[in-house]
């Protein structure tokens, strides 16, 4: 399966301003998040870029892409009718293909040498199915993500068949029907806000749409989990972390994140050594 | 003999084998084999890794301990009386049972087989038993997924559940909505036979299966028309606290710490306390964590929130055996997984794996709660009728390879295709649904159950069996729509398996009831129908359907009247009802309600709106404040709080009157009743300065307690082994046929134990069927002095002792029952002693829970009953240590002084007069318990008295486990009997061999004498004379302080239980004064056994005691 385009979401009410932050990147460069994630996409050896936005943000976007800019397509989504109808909104920019796709307010930190989108974008493109990355997440954090459920593919570690998605789940329910065999007890694979989706999907969220009729928000996760039921689906925990830069103190440790793993790290710490040196109690 | 081979039988594949009855193997057996047999088996279940092969064995192992071994034992004449080790004793209580039974073996190992040490065998062995399956119950309920992750979570930062939005959206007028769940309850069409245990549904899970009916109930008479029974309210508040009302139960508590959540007995809202720790909102996990209660609540409500959680029960009373508690729990637990995301739809009803989750966490907050229903009991979650089965374990259960049988039951919702609604109707037109009014314990019951499944009882295997094939024709009925073809089957059910398996599921009130339904209808009188563990309270008539509301109005008639014919003999809790009910379709189902509508039950304005009046309107916060007007607008408008200002009116001014009249009551009462007000006082200060106390009673430490030697008893049990002496039993018949004896039975108790403090006469108790039919214990004694009468052509004089309590009601029910044709004189001799009781003082409290041996309670249940003893000691302490107790019926606030006074009162009221002047060759009392069934004027034992020369001669026998409360004991080397409470050390009761069975042969001069009176005295009357002498003799006795529980009843057959202090004087105590010489015989355990507890009732009538006594009665 080739992946030639990624899509970036950024018009959620609370995250909105959150991609045109500033940090400093590994390389010690201060950059807009947005700017991080349009480096993440095009290292992972993809080219074009849509961007959903709430009306009248392009111009503030397209500042924050600075150089990134040209690359850019932005889709203004006329409703704030949910995550899922975001990503129906770009449907005509994404035709009738696969794509990558992001959520505006997440940065990513890979562990390996790889940077995160690249090692979804490479499992997707061996197995050519749709692939949505996760982590390993503690349920005390479940009423913040969706989460799946599955089985391990033989063989393969980090690969996991995809046979249940659930949005927020209660933990209670996690417990019924998303255990996965070989994660620690109380911990489940949640959503990492980056996927390998096929163009299916833009059907599917069509469908959620016209049912909804503009009564109920539309969420990604109703679609994803019929589309599991419809063809394969994998999900690949990822060797790196998601930083939510909404979250209380989530731009924080984002940025500390970054710093601690570029080239700036012994000067971080350093500095967080004599802070917490200097700490009167 | 060879050593039957039990391992076998348990670990047998084939069911043949497998259910073969324990007894039929063991018939033959000598107590050798037996005892080989037991160690065959200690063996096998120390290392099957097998739950139920472990259990089995544990049953088997106490079966064989309790009635097999004692039996062989009390026929072979040369079996030796041996001692229970105290120290076993003491690990029984600390329910440290495995190091139990090794103390006890070894001690058998030393000693050979006894019958004592048998005794404490079967009963560590039953424990171990019961726990075992228990520890499985519990593991099984914390595995169900969806309730682990509750025990992992430790931390309030942790907490993974959310409250939903909609809650959070205020009105207008600044109030949340309210989430409301509703929940009908269940009714059982099959009973099931006890199949809906949880061991049993594990154990044989084909055998589990009930048809249970989710009803709306109404009480008749009250204008109610059906509606859900139970409800839970939710809402968010403005305080970061979790408010929780019982409607019910009229208590509210705001809860600021985490430890409060997980006090259970604190208050009366124990059951909301396990909903929300069951539902999630306080996790288990979190228990002891020092974490704070309003971080929990910020994480999941938000920061200053809290949750307010309403229970409230329509006039359901307890006992209805309509699982009314545990569907309360399962509709709280709902609306707490509805309000936190754990249900997909905030409101309407839920889904089946949601309904399996309520069911799930019910179970656990009935753990936690330390109580226990069956696995049915959550069916009014449910929607309408279902099948509900036990399910094999498969290879996915956490059960599997443990038991053979799943936790979690399946239910299978019956369509309307498969019952139809025409048939639903017909169901409703012909079931009359009743409380009798009786709420009974029925533990006990459910212990008898398991025990003899899995023993595979030959009579209650096949009765269970059958009970199987009742489901079927139950079933069959149904979907032909034949109702009447129901009423014949669940008689059926009653008549034959419920009764083979436990006899005392039926009751003399029950059978009455059935007997005047029957009158009354005639052929329209279609069946009775039995609900739940015991009969008595929650019933069904099922009648034809033209006279269903006759038969409503006719059952209430037939139940209040028989209830007023028995309330001094059954233990009833309120006055009957019947219901109007009507299936529920739905299950359980919930509401938000939201703007004007928006306000908690009108029983919980009248709970609360008092303490909110009290305060400054301005210092409420705005949301209260607009409740209050809300709830203005409603008195006026809404009908559903029509009553509201009226009840809030009670509430805020309520009336004295009917305390002050039932204290001038128990005041003209103790008048009455000869109390001592200026000896009450001298007790009172006596108490307060610790005079006189639990600790006081013991005799002093240094005091040498040793057994009895050999030389100071008669071992009269051989002569019941046939070695009969002839020359003794000559001497007895020819006193007989002189008419020198008489019986005297005391018969002025309550029987505290016997129906845990309810307050009846147990004299008049129908306790058990002899010769087909309910026999109260006066009428057994009867019997057996009409037989030995009428076997030596005499007639025996039979004396009962009565107090304040009895007097009344045996007078009354003896002249009904015209003293049961008895051939002779029957006469009551009144107490003429009362005491008052008195609250008790934290230190006599302390000691009890402290320094007396208690049985320790497995883990939850010792929890609740730590917070249930603070709560008890601090209502001492406010309610005034030594204070008069009188917060209750009159009755309940007497208590008499001891069965020592219960002769001498013979002396004192002209009875013993009376008795002289119709037989003046009277010579010999028999004096003995109401309950000492076994009893009678046996010549050969009268004959033995007559030759001794002694005054008194005590029946004792040899000690069992349960046998506590003193025994016969040589005291600084004189042999007498010593009463438990006056025992120095706990220990020392266990050095000795024999009990005290409080029967004693009396040589009446000789009493008299000991007195310093004579049969002229007692002839002439002189009243004044006869009280100092007996004062002058009671006060060579010591006093002795007792704590007895009391219940206190209240509500809809709601029960408290409180410990009060009461002082006595004891009979036996006479064997300790050195001029009067008294004997001691040994006689076998059926003449002496006492029944203290209705639990003793099903191993009294298995081990052949029942049969034993039968033989010797002559009924009418």
């Amino acid at each position: 399966m080739e992946i030639t385009q990624a899509l970036i979401t950024a018009a959620g009410e609370s995250q909105r301003r959150l991609p045109l932050q500033t940090l400093v990147d590994r390389d010690g460069t201060p950059k807009t998040a947005l700017q991080i994630l349009i480096e993440e996409v095009l290292q992972a050896g993809i080219e074009e870029i849509v961007i959903v936005v709430t009306p009248g943000d392009i111009p503030a976007f397209t500042q924050a892409a600075g150089a990134f800019a040209p690359r850019l397509r932005f889709v203004e989504q006329s409703h704030p009718l949910g995550y899922g109808h975001a990503v129906w909104s770009a449907r005509e920019s994404l035709g009738n293909a696969p794509f990558l796709l992001l959520v505006g307010d997440h940065l990513y930190v890979s562990s390996a040498s790889d940077r995160c989108a690249k090692q979804l974008i490479s499992v997707a493109r061996s197995e050519s199915c749709a692939v949505s990355a996760v982590q390993a997440t503690h349920e005390s954090k479940l009423p913040l993500y969706g989460a799946v459920g599955g089985r391990l593919e033989a063989g393969r570690r980090g690969l996991y068949q995809v046979s249940e998605i659930l949005e927020k789940p209660s933990p209670t329910e996690a417990e019924q029907r998303l255990i996965v065999p070989g994660l620690r007890a109380g911990h489940y694979l949640c959503f990492f806000g980056m996927h390998v989706l096929p163009p299916a999907i833009i059907t599917l969220l069509g469908e959620e749409i016209a049912a909804a009729n503009g009564k109920w928000k539309v969420h990604l996760t109703n679609s994803l989990a019929k589309l599991a039921g419809r063809e394969r689906y994998l999900a690949l925990e990822l060797q790196g972390r998601r930083y939510d830069i909404g979250l209380k103190y989530g731009l924080l440790t984002a940025q500390l994140a970054l710093a601690l793993s570029g080239k700036d790290r012994d000067e971080v710490l350093t500095g967080l050594a004599d802070m917490l040196a200097r700490r009167d109690s | 003999m060879k050593t039957p081979d039990l391992v076998r039988i348990i670990t047998a594949t084939d069911p043949n084998v497998r259910d073969t009855p324990l007894e039929s193997v063991l018939s033959d057996c000598s107590s050798a084999a037996l005892v080989a047999a037991c160690e065959q088996l200690e063996t096998f279940r120390s290392e099957s890794e097998n739950l139920y092969e472990r259990a089995r064995a544990l049953f088997f192992l106490a079966a064989i301990h309790r009635f097999h071994l004692p039996a062989k034992l009390a026929s072979e004449p040369d079996a030796s009386k041996g001692l229970i080790p105290f120290h076993g004793y003491e690990q029984l209580l600390q329910r440290r049972f495995s190091e139990a039974i090794d103390t006890f073996r070894s001690q058998q190992n030393a000693d050979g087989p006894t019958d004592g040490v048998s005794s404490a065998l079967a009963a560590a062995y039953q424990r171990l038993a019961f726990q075992t399956l228990a520890d499985q119950v519990r593991r099984s309920v914390r595995s169900v997924r969806g309730n682990q992750w509750m025990f992992r979570m430790g931390h309030p930062e942790d907490h993974p559940l959310r409250i939903k939005a909609e809650l959070l959206q205020r009105g207008p007028d600044g109030t949340y909505p309210i989430l409301r769940e509703q929940t009908p309850v269940r009714m059982d069409l099959t009973h099931s036979a006890w199949s809906d245990i949880f061991f049993l549904g594990m154990d044989f899970p084909e055998g589990a299966r009930v048809i249970n009916v989710s009803v709306d109930l109404g009480v008749v008479g009250r204008g109610d028309t059906p509606k859900p029974p139970v409800s839970a309210w939710l809402r968010v508040l403005d305080e970061p606290v979790l408010r929780l009302t019982s409607v019910d139960l009229g208590a509210t508590a705001d809860l600021t710490s985490l430890s409060e959540v997980f006090d259970f007995a604190k208050d009366y809202l124990g059951l909301l306390k396990a909903a929300i720790i069951a539902a999630g909102i306080v996790p288990p996990g979190v228990e002891g964590s020092g974490q704070e209660l309003s971080t929990l609540l910020a994480r999941m409500v938000g920061v200053g929130r809290g949750l307010e959680i309403v229970s409230a029960v329509n006039n359901i009373p307890k006992g209805s055996r309509l699982a009314v508690s545990t569907n309360l729990l399962g509709s709280l637990i709902s609306v707490c997984m509805r309000a936190t995301g754990q249900a997909a739809s905030l409101t309407g009803p839920l889904l089946e794996s949601e309904r399996r989750m309520v069911l799930a966490r019910a179970l656990l907050g009935e753990w936690l709660g330390g109580s226990g229903g069956g696995w049915q009991d959550s069916g009014g979650v449910w929607p309408g009728m279902k099948l509900i089965e036990g399910v094999r374990a498969s290879e996915d259960d956490p059960e599997h390879g443990v038991s053979r049988g799943r936790l979690m039951p399946r239910h299978t919702v019956l369509g309307h295709d498969e019952i139809s609604a025409e048939t639903r109707a017909k169901l409703q037109n012909s079931l009359v649904v009743v409380h009798g009014g009786m709420a009974q314990n029925v533990g006990p019951i459910l212990e008898m159950v398991t025990e003899k499944y899995l023993l595979r009882s030959a009579r209650e295997w096949s009765g269970r069996k059958e009970a199987l094939g009742i489901l079927e024709d139950v079933l069959a009925a149904l979907r032909r729509g034949d109702i009447k073809a129901l009423g014949e089957v669940t008689t059926r059910n009653f008549r034959g398996p419920i009764q083979t398996i436990i006899p005392w599921a039926t009751n003399f009130y029950t059978e009455q009831l059935i007997q005047k339904a029957s009158k009354a209808f005639g052929e329209d009188f279609w069946g009775f129908w039995m609900l739940g563990g015991m009969s008595g309270g929650g019933m069904g008539f099922i009648v034809a359907p033209e006279r269903k509301k006759e038969a409503q109005e006719q059952l209430q008639i037939i139940m209040s009247q028989t209830k007023r014919e028995l309330q001094h003999a059954l233990p009833f809790a309120m006055e009957p009802v019947v219901f109007n009910y009507s299936i529920n379709e739905n299950g359980t189902f919930a509401e938000l309600i939201e703007g004007e509508q928006a306000l908690m039950p009108p029983g919980y304005y009248s709970l609360t709106v008092p303490s909110l009046v009290k305060q400054d309107r301005h210092s409420l916060p705005v949301c209260r404040r607009a409740e209050l007007d809300k709830l203005a607008s409603a008195a006026r408008l809404n009908p559903d709080f029509g009553g509201t200002v009226q009840s809030l009116f009670d509430a805020l001014l309520p009336r004295s009157q009917s305390g002050a009249s039932g204290r001038t009551s128990l005041e003209a009462l103790l008048h009455a009743n000869g109390f001592d007000s200026a000896q009450h006082e001298e007790i009172r200060a006596d108490l307060k300065e610790g005079r006189i106390g639990l600790a006081q009673n013991r005799l002093r430490a240094s005091t040498r307690i040793e057994d009895v030697l050999d030389s100071d008893v008669t071992d009269a049990t051989r002569w019941f082994n046939s070695q009969t002496d002839s020359k003794l039993e000559s001497i007895g018949i020819e006193s007989i046929k002189r008419g020198e004896v008489a019986v005297v039975t005391l018969a002025a108790g309550a029987g505290s134990r016997w129906t845990q403090g309810a307050g009846v006469c147990k004299a008049l108790h129908p306790f058990c069927k002899f010769g087909g039919k309910h026999r109260t214990f006066i009428e057994l004694h009867l019997a057996k002095s009409r037989s030995i009468g009428r076997r030596y052509q005499t007639s025996v004089p039979h004396v009962f002792t009565t107090s304040y309590l009895t007097h009344a009601p045996i007078a009354e029910f003896l002249a009904s029952v015209r003293n049961y044709d008895y051939d002779g004189s029957v006469a009551l001799s009144q107490g003429r002693n009362v005491g008052l009781r008195m609250v008790p003082t934290v230190r006599d409290l302390r000691f009890m829970w402290e320094e007396m041996p208690q049985q320790t309670l497995d883990e939850q249940q010792q929890k609740v009953r730590e917070s249930l003893r603070g709560a008890l000691s601090s209502w001492a302490a406010t309610q005034g240590e030594a204070s008069d107790y009188t917060d209750n019926l009159p009755l309940q606030c007497m208590h008499p002084v001891g069965h020592f006074f219960e002769l001498p009162n013979l002396f004192r009221n002209g009875v013993l007069a009376q008795l002289l002047r119709e037989r003046p060759t009277l010579k010999t009392l028999l004096l003995h318990n109401i309950d000492t069934c076994g009893v009678n004027v046996d010549p050969t034992l009268l004959g033995h008295h007559l030759t001794s020369g002694k005054c008194l001669n005590f029946e004792v026998i040899e000690r069992r486990l349960e046998d506590r409360g003193g025994g016969l004991a040589r005291v600084n080397a004189q042999p007498r009997i010593v009463e438990g409470l006056a025992m120095p050390r706990e220990e020392d009761e266990f050095g000795l061999r024999f009990y005290n069975t409080m029967s004693t042969w009396i040589d009446l001069d000789g009493l008299l004498a000991l007195c310093g009176l004579s049969r002229e005295d007692i002839l002439s009357g002189g009243e004044a004379r006869i009280t100092t002498a007996i004062r002058e003799l009671a006060g060579r006795l010591p006093t002795y302080v007792t704590l007895k529980e009391v219940k206190k009843r209240w509500g809809h057959g709601q029960e408290d239980v409180f410990p009060v202090t009461q002082f006595e004087k004891l009979w036996s105590d006479l064997s300790a004064l050195p001029e009067l010489e008294s004997g001691f015989i040994v006689v076998p355990r059926v003449r002496g056994q006492q029944l203290k507890d209705p639990a003793q009732l099903d191993g009294w009538l298995r081990d052949g005691s029942a049969e034993w006594v039968e033989s010797m009665c002559e009924w009418l």
